[in-house]
């Protein structure tokens, strides 16, 4: 079987098995790979382990070895030359993984306005947002003040809560009426290109 | 009350919940945009009748399918939005992962609701299945800041009920040996199969609550309703006849394209040049995600509100316009009569499978049938490039290359474009509106 069409395989496995954290039964696989026979299904899996994209465990069930080809951790490595480290077998993890620790509660924030500066968040930047968590002193938080939405650090001690801005321009606030925390900001993103 | 009318007096033999959101479309504009909320929210504009109203529209009288003109006149200050699915996808997703962090058997029934399988679970969280229950609701409310409401007791049946009792932010615990007490008040139509038919056939034998039913004997159900209304007497006394069910949908069911014209029309080209466009919309959409297709039905709706349609399948599975475009005329004729006035039509492509999967007929000419993908793929392009339906077939002539649907309803994502990101590709990640 040629690599590309394998490739293809792998992909749509890869596919299943993000969105449901296992891999799929041989049943499964023939709404997946659109199959109508399991003896079809079970040679394109014996391809696929052939081939390195997986592997059978003593039991006889799949694991996922490489079914997709994320962004290489090559850990610490000499600019400008290869590395044995790219040989090494070390777990991967996609930037998605890097960036968020908890999918179902986590939001994008477009940012808007300088308050944030002196903590390197520009305006235009987006924010990872994770909501209901409780914020720690020191964490930069979405809140709103007065109906109006900013981003601050957090910072709370014997009861009172102070929202400060990483800008001069803006002295801290001090909430007198009700605070409302949006969220707990967790990575910013910036693309430039 | 004697002990004779306990129904069970176990009170969890198995535990299922049913987890209904709150004004789905409406709670997940005001989570994404907190400025909404307290307001009257009304999603649907796109389509100028109202699809979801949040509680403080609904409080005012706006109800589903409501005419957008009449809710201006009810709730003046009124937030009216076009729907956005791509919102309302990315809400359900976590919805329903939320609970499934709980309990791998989670049912995902529609887009927002959801039946979860709690049993034996008591033992792993150490707690009852009340406060599993109250833990996933919670959970949901926080990470998602929208409400839900949760019915939870012995079967699908019964947990349905219990979701509906309170709404919203509603939270209903139906134990077993409490069955005969509460199920005392519930009127018939709350039971999720019974019709207006059913209902009124069951109060013409004295059955006047879900109670009364229940207390009648096996073969009274069996006899009145047949296999299901059997099935529905044992889900009610507390016994679990219908599994909850965890394949999830991957694949399209059916891809349907329909459009009203008005005024209605008697004119057979411009009818034809109507669901013709509909057809290649319906194409379009099935070739974007790499699908084809075997089953065509064709339906005209006429002026007095009926419709006509018929069906028809092909030899094999396609995703090129141009194999169903004969058929599709001939159907048509068939279905078209001179002198009637129509107002819309529309087709329904199904026998859905993934593109690539077709298998050829014996006497097929594999040549035509590249030839007719490579030609779809290449219109594809070029109205990608010039606008949909730049490039179309001869017989939608009468409707010129202008757009179907003008965009002037845009959701707010889709002028509210990251870098990088395309009219067709965003990022799955909600982005906040503050």
């Amino acid at each position: 079987m040629k690599k590309e069409i394998l490739k293809q395989y792998a992909e749509k496995l890869h596919e299943h098995y993000l969105k449901s954290k296992r891999m799929p039964t041989y049943s499964e696989m023939l709404g997946i790979f659109g199959l109508r026979s399991k003896n079809a299904v079970y040679k394109r899996i014996a391809a696929l382990v052939a081939q390195g994209f997986l592997e059978k465990d003593s039991s006889g069930r799949l694991l996922p070895v490489r079914l997709y080809n994320p962004v290489k951790i090559l850990g610490a490595v000499a600019a400008g030359f290869p590395s044995p480290a790219e040989e090494e077998n070390i777990d991967l993890m996609s930037l998605d993984d890097y960036l968020i620790s908890n999918p179902q509660a986590t939001y994008l924030l477009k940012v808007d306005g300088d308050s944030m500066i002196g903590a390197g968040i520009m305006p235009g930047d987006l924010v990872l947002v994770q909501k209901g968590r409780t914020p720690a002193n020191g964490d930069i938080v979405v809140a709103c003040v007065d109906n109006e939405w900013t981003l601050k650090f957090f910072e709370k001690h014997k009861g009172k809560t102070v929202l400060i801005a990483a800008n001069k321009k803006y002295p801290p606030i001090e909430p007198k009426q009700e605070l409302v925390i949006a969220g707990v900001v967790i990575a910013n993103v910036r693309k430039y290109k | 009350m004697s002990p004779a009318d306990f129904i069970t007096l176990s009170s969890f033999p198995q535990a299922i919940a049913h987890i209904d959101c709150d004004a789905f479309f409406a709670s997940c504009e005001q989570a994404r945009d907190p400025s909404l909320k307290g307001r009257p929210v009304v999603t649907g504009k796109e389509r100028g009748i109202v699809s979801c109203a949040s509680y403080e529209a609904k409080a005012r009288g706006v109800a589903r399918a409501v005419r957008l003109g009449d809710v201006k006149k009810l709730c003046p200050d009124a937030v009216i939005l076009p729907s956005d699915y791509e919102l309302y996808s990315i809400y359900s997703c976590r919805l329903f992962e939320i609970m499934r962090r709980f309990t791998p058997e989670v049912e995902e029934y529609s887009i927002d609701e959801a039946f979860c399988d709690l049993t034996g679970l008591r033992r792993m969280y150490r707690t009852s299945y009340e406060e599993i229950a109250l833990k996933i609701k919670q959970s949901i409310q926080k990470e998602l800041d929208i409400t839900v409401s949760v019915g939870l007791s012995l079967s699908k049946s019964l947990a349905k009920i219990c979701s509906k009792q309170h709404k919203p932010d509603g939270f209903t615990v139906l134990p077993g040996d409490r069955l005969h007490i509460f199920l005392k008040n519930i009127a018939l139509e709350r039971v999720c199969g019974f019709g207006p038919n059913t209902v009124a056939l069951l109060e013409k034998q004295g059955v006047k609550t879900v109670f009364d039913y229940i207390q009648r004997p096996r073969e009274f159900a069996q006899k009145m309703l047949g296999k299901i209304g059997l099935e529905l007497w044992h889900e009610l006394r507390g016994v679990k006849v219908y599994p909850v069910k965890t394949e999830i949908k991957e694949s399209y069911l059916s891809i349907s394209k329909t459009k009203t014209f008005s005024p209605a029309s008697g004119n057979r080209e411009f009818v034809k040049a109507q669901l013709m466009r509909n057809l290649e919309s319906a194409f379009i959409k099935l070739r974007r995600h790499g699908l084809s297709a075997r089953c065509l039905c064709v339906f005209l709706k006429k002026n007095d509100f009926t419709s006509a349609g018929l069906e028809a399948r092909i030899n094999r599975h396609s995703a090129s316009t141009l194999d169903f475009t004969r058929i599709c005329v001939e159907l048509f004729e068939q279905v078209f009569s001179d002198g009637l006035l129509y107002r819309a039509s529309g087709v329904i492509l199904s026998d859905i499978l993934k593109e690539g999967n077709d298998h050829f007929d014996l006497f097929e000419d594999p040549v035509r049938v590249e030839c007719l993908r490579k030609l779809s793929e290449a219109a594809d392009k070029i109205n990608d490039v010039y606008g949909k339906h730049t490039l179309h077939i001869a017989s939608t002539e009468p409707l010129g290359c202008k757009r179907q649907h003008p965009r002037n309803n845009l959701t707010w994502r889709k002028t509210e474009l990251l870098k990088g990101e395309t009219f067709r590709k965003r990022l799955a990640i909600p982005l906040l509106k503050l």
